[in-house]
C-alpha cells in the first residue's frame, strides 16, 4: 500500500535514561534496518585508571542514577573477589533487600512512565482500551502514573533505612553493609514493604502476589486475563492482544543472566544461558567486546584485556557503544532472560519461536516485580538483628578480579585489574550495553536493532508508534549503555 | 498580546483545588523557613503574577537529579512543581518525542524571551568540538548555549551542572565543564550534590516562582538558606566527635554503637549542605545515619581530593577548617581538650560569618582560591 523508501532519525527518545538516537531504513511501510546509537560518552574507565581501587565504589555508580545500586553492587562483588571477602549472612541479606528495591522501582517507573504512555497517543483513538490508557497513564497527568510515583516513593524508604540515601547509595560495601538495623528497623522495614505488597495487589495486579507469580502457563494468563478486570497487567494483556505485540519486537532467540540476589551459595535467579530453548552454564571467559561499528580504537577483547579509546575522529561506526557478544553471538538480557534462564513457566511460554517480544518483556517485568516483593519480605524476616552485617576486607596490590550481577535491565559485569595497589584497568559492560549494541564485524545487529527489523511505520509518521513500543520494551538505560 | 496566566490558573486548570493551593503556600513558607505569616504573600504573588516558564534541559549526567526530584516529600509541593515545568520542556518526563520535543523548546523559547528559567541537569563537555554528548544531532553545548541567550536565570541542578562532578574527575576525558563556565552572562544559581535533595530542588525553584527572584546566595553561587551550614555543624553523632568516640572500621564496636566517622573519612566537617537537617528519602535518612562517612558530594572538586576513606587532611580550601584534622587528632589525645577546642574553633567561625556577611563578592572568592 505504502511503497514509499525513506530514512529518518527516531530521536532523541524522551522517556528513556540518557540520550538514544535510532536510524531507521524505511520501505514498503516497514523498518528494513536500525542502527542505535547512543550519543552520550563520559569516560568513566579512563578516570578510573589510577585511582584507590576503593574509590571505584563512588565514583562508578554515579555512571547513572537510576540503576546506581546495581553498579554499586556490582563494584562490591569485584572489590569482594579481588580480596577473598564474604559478606555474613546478614550482609548478603541487607544487599539483596537495597538492590531488589532498587530494580523493583525500575520495573515501575518503566510500566508507569515510561512505557504505557504511548498507548494513550492520539493515534489509538477509538480502541476500546484507549479512554482507560489517556485516564491513567497519559505522560504526566495519567492518575495510575502520580500514583506509582507516589507508591515508588514510599518503597525506597528502604533506602533511607538501610542505605542512607538513595540515588547514589554508599552503604553497599565488599563485606556487606555499613548499616545495621536493630529490630525496630526491621519492624519498620515489613511494614514499608507489606504496604508497598498491598498497593501492587490493588492497582497492578487487581490479585494477589503469590497468585500472579504462580502463573504458570499462557493457558493459565489467558484464564487469569479473562478472570476479570481488575489491576493495570490486565489492562496491558487487552492491550498486546489488540496491538498483537506478542507478534512484535523479536530479539535474537538467545538469553543470559549473571544470576540475581546470591545468598548462602545460591541465587534467587539462577545464572546461564538460553540458546534456542537449551540451557547451558554461563561462561564469561567467552564474553568479548568488538569495536567494528562503535567510535572506539582497538581490537575485539575479552574486558579483562578490554580498552576505552575513543575515536576522536569519529570516523568507523556510528554509536559510542561498543558491541559486547558472548562466543561471538549478541545476548537479550533483562527481567525476561532472567526468567526464562530460571525456567520460570510462564517466561519461557511467553517467547514466540524462543525469541523475546514485546509483550513477553512487560508481563516478565512484572511477574518479577511480584517474585521480588516475596522474596524481599522473606529476605527482611531472615535478618538477625545484633549479628554483624560486614566483615572487613584487605585488598592486595596486585590482583585480577571480576564482578557479576543482574540490575533491573539485565546482566551487568565490571572486570578489575589492581596493579601496585592501584587500579590498571576498570572496565564494564552493562545490561543495555548488550541489548543496544552496534553491529559486529560480521555485521551481526544489536538485540534491538534485530528486533526492530519489520515494524510497521505508518505513511508520515516521523517518530513511528511501534518502534517507540520495540524500543521501550526493552526499557534501556542509556547512561549505563556508554559511560 | 498574548494573555498571560498565572501560576494559580495553571493549578486549577491541572484539577488541583483552592484548599490544596492555599496548603501549598503554607507548606512553601514552611520549607523557606519564612514562617506562618507569608503564607499569603505567597498566596498573593501566585495568584496574581504571570508564570515564569521553565526550561530543563539535560547534558552529560546519570539523570540523578531528576530521580531525586520526582521524590520529593511532599506530593501536594511535588505535582505542583511538576505541573509548572512539565509545560515547557524536559526530555526525561515530558509526553511528546523527537521532533515535536525539540520543536517545543524552539516555541518556548521564542514565546517566553528573557522571561524563563533555564533549568540545567549535567553539564557539556568540551573535547571534539562536543561531540561527546550529541541532542538532536548537535551538541549539547550549541543547545546550551541557544537556550541560555534569552534565559532569565539559570539553575545549576547537582554537582555536575554546578562543578563537573566525578565525570570531570582526572583526566577528565570529555572536558565536562560546569556551566557556569560556558554561560557568563547570566545569573546562575548553584545547587550542588550528587544529587542535591529533593527538598532543597523544589525549595529553590518554588522560592524562585514564586517570589520572581533569586534566593541569596553563598560566595560560591549556593542559595544560603539550604547551604549555609556544614554536614558536621547539625550532625546527630556530632556529641561522639565532641568526646572522642570513632568508629575506626566499618565491623567495630564504634561503628555498632554509632560512633563519629571522621576517623573512616567522614567529609562532613568541610561539607556545606542540608543531608543532616533536611535528610533524604522524604526524611528517612542520610549517609551518616547508615553508617557511612559523607564524601562531600556538594563539594567542588570533591572527586579529585584523594581516597573517600582516608581521613581529612590538610584541608586547604575553607581557611579556619584547616584545623578539623588537628582536632581529631587533639579529639583521640583527651576528650577535655579537644571540647575546648572545638568550641573556640566554633566561635572562631561564627565571628567569620558576621565579617564575611555571607554573599561577598569576588574579594571572598578570590581568598578561597589563594589559601
Amino acid at each position: 500500500m505504502n511503497g514509499e523508501s525513506r530514512r529518518i532519525i527516531a530521536g532523541p527518545f524522551n522517556r528513556v535514561e540518557g540520550d538514544l538516537e535510532i536510524r531507521l531504513d524505511i520501505d514498503g511501510g516497514k523498518v528494513t534496518r536500525a542502527e542505535a546509537n547512543s550519543p552520550l560518552f563520559r569516560g568513566f574507565e579512563r578516570i578510573l585508571e589510577g585511582k584507590d581501587p576503593r574509590d571505584a565504589m563512588t565514583i562508578v555508580p554515579r555512571i547513572c542514577g537510576i540503576c546506581s545500586v546495581s553498579q554499586s553492587v556490582a563494584v562490591a562483588r569485584t572489590l569482594a573477589a579481588a580480596s577473598g571477602v564474604r559478606p555474613p549472612p546478614n550482609g548478603e541479606l541487607a544487599q539483596a533487600v537495597i538492590h531488589a528495591a532498587e530494580n523493583i522501582a525500575d520495573h515501575l517507573t518503566h510500566f508507569h512512565v515510561f512505557f504505557m504512555a504511548d498507548f494513550a497517543r492520539p493515534v489509538y483513538e477509538g480502541r476500546i482500551w484507549h479512554e482507560a490508557a489517556v485516564r491513567h497513564f497519559k505522560a504526566e497527568r495519567g492518575e495510575a502514573v502520580k500514583a506509582a510515583i507516589q507508591a515508588r516513593a514510599e518503597l525506597l524508604h528502604i533506602m533511607g533505612l538501610l542505605a542512607g540515601k538513595w540515588p547514589h547509595t554508599l552503604s553497599v560495601q565488599p563485606g556487606g553493609t555499613t548499616r545495621a538495623p536493630d529490630a525496630r528497623d526491621r519492624i519498620r522495614l515489613l511494614a514499608i514493604v507489606r504496604r508497598f505488597r498491598q498497593w501492587l495487589e490493588q492497582n497492578l495486579f487487581g490479585d494477589s502476589l503469590d497468585n500472579v507469580a504462580a502463573l504458570g502457563s499462557l493457558g493459565d494468563l489467558d484464564v487469569w486475563h479473562r478472570a476479570g478486570d481488575a489491576g493495570f497487567l490486565r489492562l496491558f494483556l487487552t492491550i498486546a492482544d489488540d496491538l498483537g505485540l506478542a507478534e512484535m519486537g523479536k530479539g535474537p532467540p538467545r538469553f543470559m543472566s549473571f544470576g540475581a540476589y546470591p545468598r548462602d551459595g545460591a541465587h534467587l535467579l539462577a545464572p546461564g544461558i538460553v540458546e534456542e530453548g537449551r540451557r547451558r552454564p554461563l561462561d564469561t571467559a567467552a564474553i568479548t567486546e568488538d569495536l567494528s561499528h562503535s567510535w572506539m580504537l582497538g581490537d575485539t577483547a575479552h574486558p579483562s584485556r578490554g580498552l576505552t579509546v575513543p575515536d576522536e575522529e569519529m570516523a568507523a561506526g556510528y554509536s559510542w557503544c561498543k558491541a559486547p557478544r558472548l562466543s561471538g553471538q549478541t545476548m537479550e538480557v533483562g527481567a525476561l532472560a532472567r526468567l526464562v534462564v530460571e525456567g520460570r513457566p510462564l517466561a519461557p511460554a511467553l517467547l514466540m519461536g524462543g525469541r523475546g517480544n514485546v509483550r513477553a518483556r512487560v508481563v516478565a517485568r512484572l511477574v518479577e516485580i511480584a517474585i521480588s516483593t516475596l522474596a524481599l519480605e522473606e529476605w527482611i524476616r531472615a535478618m538477625v538483628p545484633g549479628e554483624p552485617f560486614i566483615t572487613p576486607f584487605e585488598l592486595p596490590d596486585t590482583v585480577e578480579a571480576e564482578g557479576l550481577t543482574e540490575a533491573a535491565r539485565g546482566s551487568l559485569g565490571h572486570w578489575l585489574r589492581i596493579e601496585k595497589g592501584r587500579i590498571a584497568s576498570y572496565q564494564i559492560i552493562a545490561p543495555t550495553t548488550w541489548n543496544f549494541s552496534p553491529r559486529d564485524q560480521s555485521g551481526q545487529p544489536g538485540p534491538v536493532e534485530e528486533a526492530l527489523m519489520g515494524a510497521p511505520v505508518l505513511p508520515g509518521e516521523t517518530t513511528p508508534v511501534s518502534v517507540q513500543h520495540v524500543v521501550r520494551s526493552f526499557d534501556p538505560c542509556m547512561v549505563c549503555t556508554v559511560h | 498580546m498574548q494573555p498571560t496566566e498565572t501560576f494559580y490558573d495553571v493549578m486549577r486548570r491541572q484539577g488541583i483545588t483552592r484548599r490544596s493551593f492555599l496548603k501549598f503556600c503554607s507548606l512553601t513558607a514552611t520549607a523557606l523557613g519564612l514562617g506562618p505569616a507569608f503564607t499569603s504573600t505567597i498566596a498573593n504573588a501566585m495568584e496574581t503574577k504571570p508564570r515564569t516558564p521553565v526550561l530543563w534541559l539535560h547534558g552529560l549526567e546519570c539523570t540523578c537529579c531528576s530521580e531525586s526530584f520526582i521524590r520529593s516529600a511532599h506530593p501536594l509541593v511535588k505535582d505542583v512543581v511538576l505541573s509548572m515545568i512539565s509545560l515547557d520542556y524536559d526530555d526525561t518526563l515530558m509526553a511528546a518525542a523527537g521532533h515535536q520535543a525539540e520543536a517545543a523548546l524552539e516555541d518556548t523559547i521564542e514565546r517566553y524571551k528573557g522571561q524563563y528559567i533555564l533549568a540545567v541537569e549535567g553539564n557539556p563537555p568540551l573535547n571534539e568540538d562536543g561531540m561527546f554528548c550529541i541532542v538532536g544531532g548537535k551538541p549539547f553545548v550549541d543547545q546550551l548555549r541557544h537556550a541560555a541567550k534569552h534565559a532569565k536565570a539559570i539553575i545549576s541542578w547537582g554537582s555536575c551542572a554546578s562543578h563537573g562532578c566525578v565525570q570531570a574527575a582526572r583526566p577528565n576525558p570529555t572536558r565536562a565543564t560546569p556551566v557556569h563556565q560556558v554561560i557568563t552572562d547570566k545569573p546562575i544559581i548553584k545547587v550542588p550534590g550528587c544529587p542535591p535533595i529533593a527538598e532543597v530542588m523544589t525549595g529553590v525553584i518554588t522560592y524562585m516562582l514564586t517570589f520572581d527572584r533569586i534566593p541569596e546566595l553563598d560566595r560560591t553561587g549556593r542559595p544560603k538558606m539550604f547551604y549555609s551550614q556544614r554536614i558536621h555543624d547539625k550532625c546527630y553523632r556530632r556529641p561522639h566527635f565532641d568526646a572522642g568516640q570513632f568508629v575506626e572500621s566499618f565491623d567495630d564496636e564504634g561503628a555498632r554503637r554509632g560512633y563519629c566517622l571522621y576517623k573512616v573519612g567522614c567529609k562532613g566537617p568541610t561539607t556545606y549542605n542540608a543531608c543532616s537537617t533536611v535528610r533524604w528519602n522524604e526524611g528517612t535518612s542520610f549517609p551518616i545515619q547508615a553508617g557511612h562517612g559523607c564524601i562531600g558530594c556538594s563539594e567542588d572538586g570533591f572527586w579529585d581530593k584523594g581516597s573517600w576513606y582516608a581521613r581529612l587532611q590538610d584541608i586547604h580550601q575553607f581557611g579556619i577548617e584547616a584545623n578539623a584534622d588537628k582536632i581529631g587528632g587533639t579529639v583521640a589525645a583527651g576528650v577535655g581538650g579537644a571540647v575546648a577546642l572545638h568550641a573556640a574553633v566554633s566561635a572562631l567561625k561564627r565571628a567569620q560569618v558576621k565579617n564575611g556577611n555571607g554573599a561577598g563578592g569576588h574579594g571572598v572568592a578570590k581568598d578561597k582560591e589563594s589559601v
